[in-house]
């Protein structure tokens, strides 16, 4: 009961610097968003190509990012090119969370891509269209509604994967509450709401999802 | 109108299709048999070009066609295909799946081209259906809309490949009278069926493939009454 009462107490201190804080963390997760579905698409566009050059680039692309920590990732972006280029926390972090994702991405549009019966593009061809006009009219509105259950997934993802960027100092949620506990000694309680703050984000998120879902599905 | 000289084809090393000579004449109704396996559909993807052909040549119009010089999709535009499982747009309604092509290969504009959806439907007997989706269709109408489909690329020669093979008994009618209705108006189609029927009434020719050969080829009543070949005769024993 007591722990009841010091968790509520904790949300109400807190819940000013937080919700200020759950913006930067949108803020970054849909930043990541945008560029890993561009990123995803073009990768995945690559990789079914004809173009062996094409195909490698995606695959390289591909298994070096899935096959590196995304922390890894992050202190790359913000450490480690410095002497190239300069990024903001939130910028090296929206960044490398966006690359991160392509790689994922590319793979859930390919598979939805290539998930589409050969009939779809052969019935296209037929009729006297283009391989690209094929692809952006028949195959790809089909693949892009069979890649948003796996999107979503990778979406919520996002969002979650997003509190790494505290080891770079961007004052998103979880750095916040890594501050809070800190100065309060409150660590149980502070994250029990800062966990709660995500499943909150998550739930709204699903079931946003899942309302855009039903709309797709509707006469067809 | 279309004419195949000395065409082969392998898979790997399966040979299926081993030097066939076919010519169709503008308006002409023919209609290719044989067992399973037997080449019939590979041949028809051949004059589509959705298989290229490894050797010999295919002419459309009298112009031979080199896969390498020409843009195959101005040439398949020329060429309709019905296709056995339909392969309609899913995502698109009955009608935006007849005025797709024309909108978007032959740049027509898209009041012309409903007006012109709109007439094949009716050709086809599907005007109440214009906005549904494909899902909601039996098996019968979605072949009479990818029939509309075809039709509306205005197409030279008009290809099917088992278009009544994937139907309930019960439907086949209805897609065989569709046709029958363009063989009728002098459509030039290229028709690979197992429906003995629609050979014996609506086909000018009968031609038999036989291990990527063509065995027989005669007018239905010399094909059905007076075979040359015994492959033939066995054959016609068979399905009737």
């Amino acid at each position: 009961m007591e722990l009841i009462q010091t968790v509520f107490e904790v949300f109400l201190r807190t819940y000013p610097g937080f919700l200020e804080a759950t913006l930067t963390t949108l803020k970054i997760t849909a930043v990541a968003l945008v560029l890993g579905t561009v990123l995803g698409l073009i990768f995945a566009l690559m990789k079914i190509s004809r173009s062996k050059i094409l195909q490698t680039i995606a695959n390289l692309y591909i298994t070096i990012i899935r096959g590196t920590p995304l922390i890894v990732q992050i202190m790359f972006l913000y450490f480690g090119i410095t002497s190239l280029i300069v990024l903001s926390g939130f910028w090296a972090g929206a960044i490398a969370l966006g690359i991160h994702n392509g790689a994922y991405i590319a793979e859930i549009f390919r598979g939805a891509i290539q998930g589409i019966d050969k009939g779809q593009r052969e019935a296209s061809s037929s009729l006297g269209m283009t391989r690209s006009q094929s692809m952006r009219r028949i195959v790809f509105p089909q693949a892009l509604k069979r890649s948003i259950p796996p999107l979503g997934n990778q979406f919520i993802i996002t969002l979650k994967d997003s509190s790494l960027v505290y080891i770079i100092s961007v004052p998103e949620l979880f750095a916040m509450a890594n501050r809070e506990a800190a100065q309060s000694f409150q660590s149980l309680e502070t994250y029990l709401v800062v966990g709660a703050y995500y499943l909150v984000l998550v739930m709204i998120f699903t079931y946003l999802l899942k309302l855009y879902e039903n709309k797709l599905n509707v006469d067809k | 109108m279309l004419k195949g000289s000395n065409i082969h084809k392998s898979f790997g090393d399966l040979e299926v299709l081993k030097g066939i000579d076919l010519e169709v004449a503008p308006s002409e109704v023919v209609v290719l048999v044989g067992v399973s396996g037997s080449g019939k559909s590979t041949l028809l993807r051949c004059f589509n070009f959705l298989e290229r052909i490894n050797k010999g040549t295919i002419e459309i119009d009298g112009q031979v066609i080199d896969p390498k010089k020409h843009k195959l999709s101005e040439i398949r535009a020329e060429v309709g295909m019905v296709f056995q499982h339909f392969n309609l747009f899913p995502h698109m309604t009955v009608l935006e799946n007849v005025i797709e092509a024309p909108i978007i290969v032959k740049k027509m504009k898209k009041a012309d081209a409903i007006v012109l959806g709109k007439q094949l439907l009716e050709k086809v007997g599907l005007s109440d259906k214009a906005d549904v989706y494909p899902s909601k269709l039996s098996g019968g109408q979605k072949q009479r809309v990818a029939i509309a489909r075809s039709l509306a690329m205005e197409p030279k020669v008009l290809l099917f490949d088992e278009p009544t093979s994937a139907l309930d008994p019960e439907l086949v009618g209805e897609v065989l009278a569709v046709m029958q209705q363009l063989a009728q108006e002098g459509m030039t189609m290229v028709v690979v069926t197992h429906e003995m029927k629609f050979a014996k009434e609506v086909a000018d020719r009968v031609i038999m493939l036989d291990e990527g050969r063509i065995i027989e080829s005669a007018d239905p009543a010399t094909f059905f009454e007076n075979p040359s070949h015994e492959r033939t005769k066995q054959f016609i024993q068979l399905v009737d």
